[in-house]
């Protein structure tokens, strides 16, 4: 038997695709999030009950983003983006994320990528809107 | 300080209240590791970068760094310790730059500024932007960018 160790497959920047969506899992608000959400960030202003933090649900969709069907990305550094809040989340909500690969380019120490990334609900409307730029390694030469 | 202020019947906070260039500086707050790994099991981010301390000690960090949208999220809880924006309106747009890492440790703060007022989607709102930096206990720049909020009108 070989004592070879199986690298976990990662996706590095030459493994992205551009224009190909990628769909995440759904995954249903709950109290439970916006009050761990509240109390990790200090942003208590709810609106009313059963209202969802403006920030939670593109916070959610970060972890979500790590269940797509391919290896998980060598995410180096989340550069910024832009984002736009369409319709406010409720609890109760089944939200999921679509991401797409808008551009690439290549960088001394590794990649960028742009991602596009929409946050729809259960009946399919997009509450959440924008476009993410990462820094992404380069695959390490053998 | 919990508070419920809703958007409709609120505490007193309208659009024509706010003026272009007030600068609201918030209160600091230390971002420990507990911080971390609650947003790491809330979010489901468990990226190495916020979670594998072995792995990062020799990274260019050094160490584990909070997440950037954990940073971008206390920064909101934080602004809206102050600023009437954050506390009474409603977030529509965001710019967001990552500059630098939050360690643990680490001391954060905000400083914003209005520097745009204009109409809203309907008669009833207007659309505030504001301008924030998040700084960390050496005064370097961590994040910074640019929000909208809604806010409501007073009444005629």
């Amino acid at each position: 038997m070989s004592g070879a160790a199986i690298a976990p497959a990662r996706c590095y920047f030459e493994d992205v695709e551009k224009d190909v969506p990628l769909e995440t899992p759904g995954l249903t608000l709950t109290c439970a999030h916006v009050a761990l959400f509240t109390g990790v960030t200090g942003d208590t202003v709810l609106r009313d009950p059963d209202a969802v933090p403006d920030l939670l649900p593109l916070c959610l969709s970060s972890g979500l983003g790590w269940r797509v069907p391919q290896p998980p990305l060598v995410v180096l550094a989340f550069m910024g983006f832009e984002w736009q809040f369409l319709k406010p989340a409720r609890v109760g909500d089944t939200i999921r994320s679509v991401s797409t690969t808008v551009a690439k380019r290549t960088m001394r120490d590794g990649g960028v990528i742009v991602e596009e990334r929409n946050i729809l609900n259960q009946r399919d409307e997009v509450l959440q809107s924008g476009r993410l730029t990462l820094l992404v390694a380069r695959r390490p030469v053998p | 300080m919990l508070s419920l202020p809703s958007v409709n019947g609120h505490d007193g906070v309208f659009f024509e209240d706010l003026k272009v260039g007030q600068e609201f500086t918030s209160p600091g707050r230390t971002v420990t590791e507990a911080d971390i790994v609650i947003f790491a099991g809330l979010s489901g981010d468990y990226n190495v970068l916020h979670t594998d301390a072995e792995h990062m000690k020799s990274s260019i960090f050094g160490e584990r760094i909070a997440h950037g949208l954990l940073g971008l999220g206390i920064q909101q809880g934080l602004a809206s310790r102050g600023e009437p924006a954050a506390a009474h309106g409603l977030l529509s747009g965001l710019k967001w730059k990552f500059k630098g890492p939050i360690k643990i440790g680490d001391t954060v703060h905000v400083i914003s500024r209005i520097t745009a007022k204009k109409d809203g989607p309907d008669a009833g709102r207007g659309l505030v932007t504001v301008e924030r930096q998040l700084l960390n206990q050496r005064g370097e720049v961590v994040q910074e960018g640019e929000t909208e909020h809604l806010m409501e009108r007073r009444k005629p």
